[in-house]
């Protein structure tokens, strides 16, 4: 469905000035600094997938979804969806995509979601029918009903976001972008979006992209995760294999029932002990969690334990903190 | 284009609902708009006291040239909101014209229709009463052809300043900020043609005649309507030119703005 061939964004940053005359000198400036925002990066997107972009600020996370959806044309490299140029035959290439930007909404703000929402169906060409059945279907998985006659303006976060991924989808798009999708929102919030979205690619079939912060996003929504830092791409596949990879040590936390004076085991170590609670630490590649589970209760006599897995937050950090993927 | 022209007029609705929501505040912004317009003109008819004329010019006839101005002004201040610079110049900041790339439509058309400042009534109406106040001062000898001829005057400022409006909402793809400089050509350019032309100095004319040749839009067409000789001797024909110059001002920024896009699509921001 999305085909990027060693696709390119540079921009000339023009020296900027300050005053008056600023801007107007701004303007007729020669001098400026070519920055590399997307720097060569090839990929590819089936048909029903739904993929993570993940990345720091500034990573070129946003330039790359600016071209795929045909705001920004590319300074080098092939980029097709559909087999379509994003920004060749603007409209008709808008038509087919739906997206949701977290930060800004596309609802007109002092209209009636409804009203925003028929305003949309007029501009997308969708069918009466089509739209009555799909807003049915929205209307109650993303319980619009509620704050359907409420002016945008007066919705609260999360009823907006909800408000916006209806209206990203009532023309049923091929391919939906999500960017900062659950962004300022609380628990039971983003899990209803995330519900959302997983019916949306599931049932329908939909091509997602999404772009977060927020790992648990990805985790539980994407089986595949790009990863993108200073314009390139550094990481594709699944996010259990980086977890694997990068992701450190598991934990066993073992309350024993009796003093014992060695708690050593084979295959782990001990990084903690207080009282009758012990922490050990162990890899995947060296030992299962049931295996060790087994060698301790032979020795011990265990009262309690908790397996705790690496947090994948702070791998992703550490990723981009010591640039684990650069060679 | 006619799928375009319907959202046209649904935007608009919008528009209109949205800023009619709040009665009074609506009420007193027309109440304002218009006020600065009379306190502008009082002023100018304060001079007319002492002076009498102004270049040869009496109170009815420069309030005639006024008023149309003001009038046209207004009216393309309302048309063409989506384009004010300084208006603009925020969407940009603040990402809302990416919005308006998302949609399958006709982006022009969607700035038109992003905004429509309807106060600016109280800039129309107080242009027309200022109009109309000329012809209790002069008689204007009205003819069939000059009746027929005031609407396309109305429309080549119209249509000059939305240009220049389009020409400074493109600048700030460049410049993100809006340029104060544009504000000497429109607004500046708007308070010239208000007046008699033929007081200016001789540079400032010209460049309003050779550059920007906005001496074609209100005092030719008012040499005509009030039967006055051109005091700088061109065709016969000057008068008549106002809608053209008009049209090819806004095609020409029509083309900028074309080519603007095309810039930030390749540059974004």
């Amino acid at each position: 469905m999305i085909t990027v061939q060693n696709l390119q964004k540079h921009f000339k940053l023009n020296k900027q000035y300050r005053g008056a005359w600023g801007s107007v000198r701004t303007l007729f400036s020669r001098e400026y600094e070519v920055v590399k925002a997307v720097d060569d990066i090839s990929f590819e997107v089936a048909r029903g997938e739904l993929v993570g972009y993940l990345g720091p600020n500034g990573a070129g996370k946003s330039t790359t979804i600016k071209m795929l959806t045909g705001l920004l044309v590319p300074s080098g490299g092939e980029l097709a969806v559909n087999g379509r140029l994003p920004w060749r035959d603007r409209q008709a290439y808008v038509a087919r995509i739906g997206a949701v930007f977290g930060q800004r909404t596309t609802l007109w703000w002092d209209l009636p979601v409804i009203e925003s929402l028929e305003l949309l169906q007029h501009i997308y060409h969708v069918p009466n029918g089509r739209f009555r059945q799909n807003l049915a279907d929205f209307e109650t998985m993303l319980e619009l009903k509620p704050f359907l006659n409420t002016p945008v303006r007066s919705l609260s976060l999360g009823q907006r976001m909800r408000a916006d991924l209806c209206a990203a989808l009532l023309h049923d798009p091929d391919l939906l972008f999500l960017d900062e999708p659950t962004i300022g929102l609380d628990v039971v919030a983003k899990e209803r979006i995330r519900q959302f979205i997983r019916h949306v690619n599931r049932e329908r079939g939909t091509t997602v992209l999404l772009t977060t912060h927020d790992l648990s996003d990805v985790q539980k929504l994407c089986d595949r995760v790009l990863i993108i830092d200073r314009g390139k791409l550094l990481y594709d596949g699944s996010l259990d294999a980086l977890q694997t990879r990068f992701g450190g040590r598991r934990e066993l936390v073992v309350d024993l029932a009796e003093p014992y004076s060695d708690v050593s085991v084979a295959g782990a170590t001990v990084v903690a002990r207080e009282n009758g609670r012990v922490t050990y630490q162990f890899t995947r590649e060296e030992i299962g969690a049931s295996e060790l589970i087994g060698r301790l209760s032979q020795r011990f006599r265990i009262q309690d334990l908790a397996v705790r897995e690496p947090d994948i937050e702070a791998t992703v950090r550490r990723i981009y903190e010591e640039r684990l993927l650069e060679n | 284009m006619n799928h375009a022209l319907t959202i046209y007029w649904r935007l608009l609705g919008v528009q209109l609902r949205s800023q009619l929501q709040y009665r009074l505040a609506f009420f007193f912004d027309v109440v304002a708009m218009s006020s600065t317009i009379f306190l502008e003109f009082a002023s100018l008819a304060l001079v007319f006291q002492r002076f009498e004329t102004l270049g040869g010019w009496t109170l009815g006839e420069v309030a005639f040239l006024y008023g149309l101005e003001e009038l046209s002004f207004g009216i393309m201040d309302m048309v063409f909101s989506g384009f004010d610079p300084s208006y603009f110049g925020q969407e940009i900041r603040r990402g809302s014209f990416d919005q308006l790339l998302l949609r399958p439509l006709n982006l022009t058309m969607q700035v038109f229709g992003s905004k429509f400042v309807l106060r600016r009534l109280g800039k129309i109406g107080m242009g027309l009463a200022v109009f109309l106040y000329a012809q209790t001062l002069i008689t204007v000898t009205w003819t069939p052809a000059k009746l027929l001829y005031l609407p396309f005057v109305v429309f080549g400022m119209v249509c000059f300043f939305g240009g220049l409006f389009i020409a400074g909402a493109t600048i700030t793809f460049w410049t993100v900020e809006s340029i104060e400089v544009m504000n000497i050509f429109t607004y500046g350019g708007g308070y010239l043609i208000a007046h008699p032309m033929h007081i200016y100095q001789t540079w400032l004319r010209r460049l309003f005649t050779y550059v920007v040749p906005a001496i074609f839009l209100n005092y030719y067409p008012a040499l005509y309507f009030l039967n006055k000789p051109d005091p700088f001797n061109f065709p016969a024909i000057a008068p008549f030119v106002a809608p053209l110059v008009g049209i090819l001002a806004l095609l020409a920024s029509l083309a900028f703005w074309h080519f603007g896009i095309r810039f930030y699509q390749s540059t974004g921001n």
